[in-house]
């Protein structure tokens, strides 16, 4: 049972059984309703307060030692994230960043995008050693793939490792599961296999069969994989500082030292950037149905 | 497997051979040229660098990092099932199970730099949340809590943890049929019974697969304990060490051993909870 059912199976409307309204307001003080949003209400919290704590002090310009109730609505400016959106190194940095996204998603698609098709439509026993590769970048995450990096290209290609380019690979193989298992979600949600035998009877060539009904149709899962891609470059750390690349993320952190108040800003601008984004990707797919799971597992 | 070879499925074939070579170049390579230099240090087989790497500072390291993943995958874990549990009770604001999805998603992801900056403007020693809790006269460094500290770590990284968990759970939370409950109930089950004959024994294979699932999360993140306390004795700050100080001759199998440790303890780790994740496939599949 998907997690739509459920929420469409919800009482509210159409349920002849329901309780009547005065007992609905009589349920609303029970203990236990009370716990239960008491809890939820301490966890919004926990949510909300380093976020609200984060733009205080990225765009109030009092410190916090001196900050005293009647001082709450002074100093407050856009002058921090201002200066560190116009920074010359950190827009470079903005700039491969977004070129590590696209080359990013586009590697992924170009290997993936075919796999997953003759995966679901022609040659099924592939699915289990899929399923496997899945699991491997939690198996060899950043901080892992980055010593045998280093033991290895460092050693034998090291013109390779100079380029900012060559996260490209490796941001492309962390992206893969969620990837997969988006365009897999796809395929399914469609009945690829039925449209591809439906095509084919009626003498669709390979190429027809692929641009012309496969394709059009993967769009929602492609774009989400694209999201979700995106997300992930955009945030990795790890790796990019390790082998001593500049990227956005390892420049925020040295802007941060330079100017704390424009290093926050800039920070809670790019993580509401990607949180808006990626929220839209994710309610788009759940409103289409397609069950994918963000984690990639 | 072998049918791929065969006439018919050449193009089969010619879209996988990509990917493979990709991934085996990318990634296998490296990783089995790891494991291969952290068993054979200074060229000839032995176990003398996995031996170190488990013994001195790189032993507290383990230990650290073991204990702050454990701690923040039990209390991210009991806290997410929580989340799950209470969600699906509550079915009245329609908007409050969507939208608890789609930020999951989202916050699951989020973590890294502006995560640790966050909770530094909150709890660090200028945090506003720390000053606040001073005017009222408690002193957070007095219950250890610091950014940079051990529970300062752990109450960050709940914040990826805690809706990770949600998502993993919700399926599972989701399979608990009401009609079971009202089942027990007819027949005469308390609550608590329900719990412990049914309820628990159902949900208990996704939880402990989702806490395995959380720890790895927690022992492989880099970022935030290096934003929060880039000197502190955690297993990733120490392979930072490792890879970028001018290693000593013949300490650079060091690192490589080290690694070897993380990725078996990540694969033990994931493998069981492939395992539990079967068991929990068969209640929510249906």
């Amino acid at each position: 049972m998907s997690m739509e059912s459920v929420t469409a199976l919800a009482p509210g409307h159409g349920d002849p059984a329901g309780p009547p309204p005065i007992d609905r307001g009589r349920r609303g003080v029970r203990p236990s309703s009370f716990i239960r949003w008491a809890f939820l209400i301490m966890v919004a919290l926990y949510f909300v307060v380093p976020m609200l704590a984060m733009a205080r002090f990225a765009f109030q310009n009092v410190p916090t030692a001196l900050l005293t109730p009647e001082k709450i609505f002074t100093g407050w400016s856009m002058s921090g994230l201002w200066a560190a959106l116009t920074d010359p190194q950190i827009l470079n940095a903005a700039k491969t960043s977004v070129l590590l996204v696209v080359f990013a998603i586009i590697l992924n698609l170009v290997l993936l995008v075919p796999l997953a098709i003759v995966t679901e439509v022609r040659s099924p026993q592939l699915r289990p050693f899929l399923t496997a590769f899945t699991l491997l970048p939690w198996v060899i995450p950043p901080i892992a793939l980055v010593v045998g990096v280093a033991a290895t290209f460092r050693a034998t290609v090291p013109w390779f490792l100079a380029s900012v380019f060559s996260l490209v690979p490796f941001y492309a193989l962390w992206a893969m599961p969620f990837t997969y298992r988006a365009l897999d979600a796809g395929l399914q949600a469609i009945s690829a296999r039925t449209l591809y035998e439906a095509a084919r009877s009626m003498g669709a060539s390979l190429g027809t069969i692929i641009f012309r009904v496969l394709l059009p149709n993967m769009r929602a899962s492609m774009i989400a994989a694209s999201g979700l891609t995106a997300a992930m470059v955009l945030g990795e750390f790890a790796f990019a500082s390790l082998l001593l690349k500049t990227t956005l993320p390892t420049q925020m952190v040295t802007y941060e030292r330079s100017d704390p108040r424009g290093g926050l800003a800039l920070a809670l601008f790019v993580m509401l950037l990607t949180a808006l984004s990626l929220g839209l990707v994710v309610r788009s797919l759940r409103r289409r149905g397609l069950n994918v799971q963000t984690t990639g597992l | 497997m072998r049918s791929l070879f065969r006439r018919e499925n050449r193009l089969g074939l010619f879209v996988v051979a990509p990917f493979a070579a990709f991934v085996a170049l990318f990634l296998i390579y490296p990783t089995l040229v790891v494991l291969y230099k952290a068993v054979t240090p200074g060229g000839t087989l032995g176990t003398d660098a996995l031996q170190r790497a488990l013994s001195g500072t790189y032993r507290t390291g383990f230990i650290n990092s073991i204990a702050l993943s454990g701690t923040s995958a039990i209390i991210g874990g009991i806290v997410g099932i929580l989340l799950a549990l209470t969600i699906k009770s509550l079915q009245r604001p329609r908007w409050l199970h969507s939208t608890l999805d789609s930020w999951s998603a989202v916050a699951s992801q989020l973590g890294g730099v502006p995560l640790a900056f966050a909770f530094i403007a909150t709890i660090g020693t200028q945090g506003i949340l720390t000053k606040l809790l001073m005017n009222v006269g408690i002193d957070l460094k007095e219950y250890g809590v610091s950014a940079t500290g051990f529970w300062g770590i752990v109450i960050v990284y709940l914040y990826f943890q805690i809706p990770l968990m949600f998502l993993v759970m919700m399926p599972a939370v989701s399979g608990l049929k009401e009609t079971w409950r009202e089942a027990a109930a007819i027949m005469g089950a308390s609550p608590a019974r329900y719990w412990r004959a049914v309820g628990i024994p159902i949900l208990a294979p996704a939880a402990l697969g989702g806490i395995l699932l959380l720890f790895v999360n927690a022992f492989t993140a880099y970022a935030t304990a290096y934003v929060l306390n880039s000197g502190g004795a955690l297993v990733p700050l120490q392979i930072r060490f490792l890879l970028q100080g001018n290693v000593i001759t013949g300490e650079e199998d060091l690192g490589n051993a080290i690694v070897a440790w993380v990725i078996a303890l990540l694969l033990t780790s994931l493998l069981l909870m492939t395992l539990l994740q079967r068991r929990t496939l068969k209640w929510t599949s249906s």
